[in-house]
């Protein structure tokens, strides 16, 4: 390279030019060319690498195979890669046409994994990592590639916050809660930039899940819910690959429940109320909702690039319109990464992300669920079914029994909900290598999101109809600043390879909102968009929150003879939001690994392709401390004097000056079998976490003096204990069909160690407002976290309990709900409360099938969880004799019919009882598919490289006992500080969607 | 070349170092607060606004003292437990009524010894910082009062909370003490306050004095229960105060402003914001599916027992007020009466009608209203003064004064003047006298929360809950039910305040 390019270079990067045009071809070059063909069947392998050992320059193969690639010297070195075959090393001597046969690797072993802040061979790593490639996160259409991990990785539990809710939110736990009240979700971290969210399904490379501590600690106080590494897809240098690809899918609701119609209705409600007058309508209200739902997604993208240049680039565009009324989702993003190979040493890259969602939601799982307050579904089980949608007057009817309520399709359709939100996202990287092995790489990332929340509730509906229609818009924007640098130094050492990772991270989060309301309009048209026009100001309200991170990190590898390999990684983390005396903490790991298969005795066993043993132990943290949550505070209130909004101030929190992160302590066991040269794969894991100090919202003494009596202090310790099976076999491998197999079970245990207060019980309230009901969970020593707290029904009464004395509001006469005396003091009540079920499932698995034959395929994916409970607030309040009811009363106790665990009609307290918890056990065939790739003669002729046409359906089937509408329950989910204890709980969600989609992918 | 272009990456993004320090914006750090006399009234106001909470006047507290009296019965048979184990004499150490406004009680505590507090901070005209302050002791004492008559010793916090571990230790004080400690607080407020508050939202030198004189007669000590009331009788005039012609015009929130006769309210605008603002009085007292008012019916949750209507003189005007009859399924329907009241849950008795008939712009079901919530009316000073009196000189022309301007104004019915309830007759024995201002007591401020004071103070409830009370409640036992026990949550974490109530 000559200086006054490397000048020139400088310049552009000082000016942030990203788009670089200097190929520098030198004279003395010629060309190479060749074709990569696979050993097992002689095939062309499209997209191997072919690189100059020792550079960055290369290529790679086209859809034959073939390659060209630039040479200056004869003796240099070319190195053959590809996915899941052995690398191959050529010296290029005198020939101009190097044709290479690689052959399928032992195992995957070559597989590379991202690690953070750089890569690893498979064979090399000592932590527990999961990969996800992307034919798995795009085997069938959703919105986000959260929702596409699910059944995928073993230990990585993921579940739709709302059913099938357009855009609902997903929640990922991995390897259970950590956590009590603090946030359980992974850190996400997508091509460097962390805490980014995830781009679509189709843009994703490869999803890498770091699950223990060795893998997790470089993320040190982020790192104990599990850090899951997004690479999104990036071009390879040769030809350019257009796709276009598209599908489109019919929903429907998966299940419905049965309720009584007009005539059963009205012969259980006069067993309620005599004097009840019938209606004349008779509506199934689930109809009137419920609709075809539709899904169609549309991605094209762009990869391509030279030697010097890479790009990729895609649009997608994802429209949903989900199957209750009135919901639906659009969204779009771009994508785009480029990568420049300035010279030799240095290399630039940049990562382009914007998305923009628009959803229009319907209201559901609502947690008051009372007078005009109640979703759409819930609302849809417990209207009345003798009344129609409007009453003879034209005005929509309202529940006559119960709370006051609107009818579902009024509320569905008069209220408007709109969530507006954008992510801009850019980071860029320079790399230079500054001497033989030594690496020094920056990053710079900006982002920002916008969420806007449009909600008008109009004069319609019951809620706003004697405010005359509520308008609100909430704005927040969120801007997230990451620079960081480190290096990277790689030597032979002694009997070893040593590798060392040092570097130096800062972060800056800001986060700003308002809301803007008002009330009273004179026309419903306005919505939202017009709060002036309303004649009651509702108290406008705003924040700002800043927090900064700065930390140093650092990871050593030795591998010694490819056999033995040692792993240490550390992070220092400061935060501005921990308290005054805790601003940093320290998470350091450690790990071995052991390849016996490398061992003179296994080298060349024909069975054993590969044995490892790993075993890792180390420190994580969760951070989970809000921006200024430590400081002492007061705060506005509203109050208002003579009528008129005055200012006050009162007390809301206490200094904390000692409040610190909470640690998990991980160790990790873990065996990595290969036989029979790679067809069968296992990977098994075994881990103990133990998580102390958990940030948890202890109760203050009630008479402390501030309205919320609740302090965040670093009280209690929790425990996990998991195994974790993933195994994958090549069940036929043939020329002409193939099978393989990728099943993934593991089983969790968690447990509560230590309680603050002398571990008194901690006993929370989840159900929804209108049931008045108090303590429905507890958290217990000894127990897991989220067991549901209540009284055991023991069926129904059938003789008179004369001997309970003293009990308020409890039946006792026949008909009744029988609920068991605990500690048989003969007086029923909340000290009866027992725990009655355990959310938590034994195990969750993922299996899945990919079947070949000639140019079809087939993809069969399970996905399940056993052994959870569901307490359902849906079915009690069905229950209670305030709504409709399921078609379980028509068996309702009568005096003739006795023989039944269904009491008789009745208004009843709601209490909280086990006649509610049902095993939530489901096995759910969550994907089938087949596909049709043309024959690639006919394919070219009409100018394609690849074309596959396929249809599948999602959902189909499901094997459960849950009565309910569907055993994937997250109620009250939404909340980072509740969701690690809030499990299993079903609302009134949105209902569960099977679908049937038909799709092609078409690559030009 | 090459080190220049790492140095410059280095410099460029290598030095975001920082010192990791909170700057915050948009919140109130203690530490830099009560800098002037308007940064001490924003924290006295916050005291009374945590008044209007559901947690304490909203709900928690108002519905406490209904269904604890015998005035007030559950309606709706399938409502909350811990309501009915209130309303029924169960109550354990878990309440989910009791534990909210035991708590919020303590808040507008806090609130006011942070205000005491920081009024030290404050360089300013001493008379005027007083007068700002003396509300917050009136609020102090207001809370206390109420949490000493319901709970008897309780922790006494009259400093400001900075540090957990100064009171999470703290033990209990003895009611004797708390109710002397409240005295001196509103000794302070009777003499900063004004005579004349701007607005009733707040309190003034009567109404300091008005609650002495309450105390005063719950301790039993009449002299000064007398000297109190007759102090702000006499000052009625220069205190504002006096009595509405129409007693309906008590109940009706578009009159609340113009109103004299309140010695201090607890404001409600129909806004609600997190928990401030919201009341529940129309919903937990108003009919089930009702729909004579804008706002829905009620949920029968609070329905007095049909001896408490039938056996009010069916003349007085003042039942007129307090009772609703009749329901309505729409608007414009004809009126369906009481005894066929067309809900599951709604009893078949007149449901009370004081926080629904005029609630001004209100939320569903009534709540968020727009009523003014009189903590105490000139008429139960005028009643305590002829209590008192009668105490200390039976026979009085003057107490029987008191109770007969009460009564006349009670037969204005809506400006027409009627002859019921005719006035007491003079001469009256010491005991009939007694019992002749009970019973006024009783209708006057019918569910006006102040009905299980009364009871208490007399000790009563043996004859109230008996047999031929109102309310007949086979479990009240007057050994243990005269007060409340407190959430045992409490003592679990601090045992110094072991032994809790018996109960």
């Amino acid at each position: 390279m000559l200086k006054n390019q490397k000048i020139k270079v400088a310049k552009w990067y000082l000016l942030g030019f990203f788009i670089l045009t200097g190929t520098i071809v030198n004279a003395q070059q010629r060309k190479i060319t060749g074709k990569i063909t696979s050993g097992t069947d002689s095939m062309g392998l499209p997209g191997a690498n072919v690189l100059l050992k020792g550079s960055t320059s290369g290529s790679s193969s086209d859809i034959d195979g073939s390659y060209s690639v630039l040479i200056s010297d004869n003796k240099t070195v070319l190195v053959f890669n590809y996915v899941g075959y052995a690398a191959k090393e050529i010296t290029v001597g005198d020939s101009n046409v190097i044709n290479v046969v690689l052959s399928p690797a032992v195992g995957s072993l070559e597989e590379v994994v991202v690690v953070g802040y750089g890569t690893r061979k498979k064979s090399d790593m000592t932590g527990s990592v999961s990969k996800v490639k992307a034919s798995e996160l795009t085997a069938y259409p959703v919105l986000s590639s959260e929702q596409a991990l699910q059944g995928r990785a073993a230990g990585v539990n993921v579940q739709s916050n709302n059913g099938g809710e357009p855009g609902a939110p997903v929640k990922i736990r991995i390897r259970g809660g950590n956590s009590i009240n603090a946030s359980g979700d992974a850190l996400i971290v997508v091509d460097g930039f962390v805490g980014a969210s995830m781009p679509a399904p189709e843009d994703v490379a490869s999803m890498d899940i770091l699950k223990d501590a060795s893998a997790t600690a470089i993320y040190g106080s982020r790192g104990s819910n599990g850090v899951i590494l997004v690479t999104s897809k990036k071009g390879k240098s040769g030809q350019t690959t257009i796709e276009f690809s598209n599908s489109t899918s019919t929903q429907q609701v998966n299940n419905e429940l049965n309720m009584l119609n007009s005539d059963q209705f009205y012969n259980y409600y006069k067993n309620i109320l005599p004097t009840y007058k019938r209606g004349t309508a008779n509506t199934d209200w689930q109809d009137v909702i419920y609709r075809s739902g539709f899904v169609s997604n549309t991605q094209l993208s762009f990869a391509g690039g030279t030697d010097a240049i890479k790009y990729y680039v895609s649009g997608n565009y994802f429209k949903q319109d989900g199957v209750v009324i009135n919901s639906n989702l659009e969204r779009y993003t771009i994508l785009s990464n480029l990568d420049a190979n300035v010279t030799s040493k240095l290399k630039v890259g940049l990562n382009f992300f914007k998305s923009h969602i628009e959803n229009n939601g319907i209201i559901s799982q609502t947690n008051t669920g009372g007078t005009g307050s109640a979703g759409v579904v819930s609302s849809a089980y417990r209207f009345v079914p003798d009344l129609g949608i409007y009453d003879a007057a034209g005005v929509y009817s309202l529940n006559t029994i119960g709370d006051v309520i609107d009818n579902p399709y009024a509320t569905a359709m008069e209220n408007i909900n709109d969530r507006i939100n954008d992510v801009n996202r850019i980071n860029f990287y320079a790399a230079y290598e500054i001497a033989k092995g030594l690496e020094f790489k920056t990053t710079f990332g900006l982002s920002s999101e916008t969420y806007k929340f449009g909600k008008y509730q109009p004069s319609t509906v019951v809620a706003a109809r004697a405010q005359k229609g509520i308008a609100s818009v909430f704005n927040s924007s969120q801007t997230n600043i990451i620079s960081e640098n480190y290096l990277t130094y790689k030597t032979d050492l002694w009997v070893g390879k040593f590798t060392a990772l040092a570097g130096y991270s800062y972060q800056k989060n800001k986060f700003e909102s308002s809301t803007a309301a008002a009330s009273g309009f004179v026309t419903d048209l306005f919505s939202y968009h017009n709060l002036g026009g309303g004649a009651i100001p509702i108290k406008p309200q705003s924040n700002a929150t800043i927090s900064e991170l700065a930390s140093l990190f650092g990871r050593i590898n030795y591998d010694i003879q490819d056999k033995y390999l040692i792993t240490f990684t550390g992070r220092r983390d400061g935060s501005s939001s921990f308290s005054k005396n805790y601003k940093y903490g320290f998470f350091p790991s450690g790990a071995l690994g052991w390849n016996v298969n490398k061992e003179s005795f296994l080298e060349n066993s024909e069975t054993i392709s590969n044995l490892k043993l790993r075993a890792s132990y180390g420190l994580t943290g969760n951070p989970s401390i809000d921006p200024y949550e430590t400081l002492a505070k007061y705060s506005d209130i509203y109050a208002s004097s003579g009528d008129v909004s005055v200012n006050a101030v009162v007390p809301t929190n206490f200094a904390n000056d000692d409040l610190k992160w909470e640690t998990t302590y991980q160790w990790n066991f873990g065996l990595d079998l290969g036989l029979f040269t790679g067809r069968i794969n296992l990977s098994v894991d075994y881990y103990m976490s133990k998580t102390k100090d958990l940030l948890f919202s202890n109760p203050l003494p009630l008479y402390i003096g501030i309205p919320n009596p609740v302090q965040t202090q670093n009280i209690g310790e929790l425990e996990n204990k998991g195994l974790e099976f993933s195994l994958n076999t090549k069940n036929i491998v043939s020329d002409s069909f193939s099978w393989t197999t990728d099943f993934n079970i593991a089983f969790n245990k968690n447990k509560i160690l230590k309680l603050p207060n002398n571990n008194a019980d901690v006993r929370y309230a989840t159900a929804p407002g209108s049931f008045l009901q108090p303590d429905s969970q507890v958290l217990r020593v000894g127990q897991p976290v989220g067991a549901f707290y209540g009284y055991i029904y023991d069926g129904v009464i059938q003789t008179p309990r004369t001997n309970l004395t003293s009990s308020t509001g409890f039946e006792i006469a026949p008909g009744g709900e029988n609920f068991r005396d605990v500690n048989g003091d003969n007086i029923l009540n909340s000290s009866d409360k027992t725990i009655i079920g355990d959310p938590n499932p034994d195990y969750i698995l993922g299996f899945n099938n990919d079947f070949k034959y000639k140019n079809f395929d087939m993809n069969i994916f399970f996905q399940g969880s056993v052994g959870g409970e569901i307490l359902s607030y849906t079915l009690l309040e069905l229950g209670s004799g305030t709504a409709n009811a399921t078609t379980d009363a028509l068996n309702a106790w009568t005096p003739t019919n006795t023989d039944t665990d269904v009491p008789s009609a009745k208004v009843r307290t709601k209490f909280i009882s086990s006649r509610f918890v049902y095993d939530a056990s489901y096995i759910r065939l969550k994907n089938i598919s087949i596909g049709y790739n043309l024959p690639k003669d006919f394919a070219t002729k009409i100018g394609l490289s690849r074309a596959r046409f396929y249809v599948s359906a999602q959902n189909l089937w499901t094997l459960t006992e849950y009565p309910g509408a569907d055993p994937e329950v997250n109620y009250l989910n939404n909340n980072n500080q509740n969701s690690n204890r809030n499990l299993g709980l079903d609302y009134g969600s949105y209902p569960n969607v099977e679908s049937i989609t038909l799709g092609f992918n078409l690559t030009f | 070349m090459k080190k220049y272009i790492i140095l410059l990456l280095l410099s460029v993004f290598a030095t975001s170092c920082t010192d990791l320090e909170e700057k915050p914006v948009g919140l109130i750090a203690p530490e830099t607060y009560f800098n002037n006399t308007s940064e001490l009234q924003a924290a006295v106001n916050g005291s009374y606004g945590l008044m209007s909470a559901e947690k304490y006047w909203g709900r928690s507290l108002t519905l406490t003292l209904l269904l604890r009296s015998d005035m007030c019965d559950i309606g709706n048979i399938s409502t909350n437990v811990e309501r009915r184990e209130v309303n029924n004499f169960s109550v354990n150490d878990n309440n989910a009524l009791i534990t909210p406004l035991w708590q919020q009680s303590y808040s507008i505590i806090g609130a006011a010894n942070q205000a005491i507090d920081g009024s030290k901070k404050i360089v300013a005209d001493p008379a005027k910082i007083n007068a700002i302050v003396a509300e917050a002791y009136f609020y102090r004492a207001f809370a206390y009062y109420n949490l000493v008559r319901l709970f008897g010793d309780i922790p006494y916090i009259d400093f400001a909370v900075k540090d957990i571990s100064s009171v999470d230790k703290i033990s209990k004080t003895k009611e004797a003490d708390v109710y002397k400690k409240i005295i001196t607080d509103l000794e302070f407020a009777k003499l900063w306050l004004p005579n004349k508050a701007t607005v009733k939202a707040k309190p003034s030198k009567g109404t300091a004095a008005a609650y002495l004189s309450s105390l005063y007669l719950t301790l039993g000590n009449f002299q000064k229960a007398y000297d109190e009331s007759k102090y702000v009788i006499t000052n009625e005039a220069l205190f504002g105060l006096g009595l509405e012609n129409d007693y309906q015009d008590l109940f009706n929130a578009a009159k609340a402003l113009s109103l004299k006769e309140p010695l201090f309210t607890i404001d409600y605008t129909n806004i609600e914001l997190g928990d401030q603002g919201r009341d529940f009085q129309g919903f937990l007292t108003g009919i089930d599916l009702d729909k004579t008012y804008a706002w829905g019916g009620g949920f029968s949750v609070a329905v007095p027992s049909l001896k408490v209507y039938n056996s009010w003189d069916q003349r007085d005007y003042r039942r007129a007020v307090s009772f609703d009859t009749v329901m309505r399924v729409s608007a414009t329907s004809a009126p369906i009466p009481y005894t066929a009241f067309t809900s599951a849950i709604a009893p078949k008795r007149p449901h009370i009608a004081k926080y629904q008939r005029f609630a001004g712009p209100a939320g569903l079901n009534g709540r968020t209203s727009s009523n003014n919530y009189a903590t105490m009316r000139y008429a139960e000073v005028l009643l305590t003064a002829a209590e008192a009196l009668n105490e200390i000189t039976p026979a009085t022309s003057e107490a029987n004064g008191y109770l007969n301007r009460i009564l006349t104004r009670a037969r204005n019915k809506g400006g027409k003047i009627v002859s019921y309830p005719p006035n007491v007759v003079s001469g009256l024995s010491q005991a009939d006298f007694r019992k002749a201002v009970l019973e006024q007591r009783r209708l006057e401020l019918a569910f006006e929360f102040g009905r299980w004071f009364d009871i208490k103070r007399l000790k009563i409830g043996v004859e109230a809950f008996g047999p031929t009370g109102f309310e007949p409640q086979s479990k009240f036992d007057p050994s243990k039910h005269y007060y409340f026990p407190f959430p045992a949550i409490d003592i679990t974490r601090n045992p110094n305040l072991a032994p809790n109530n018996p109960f």
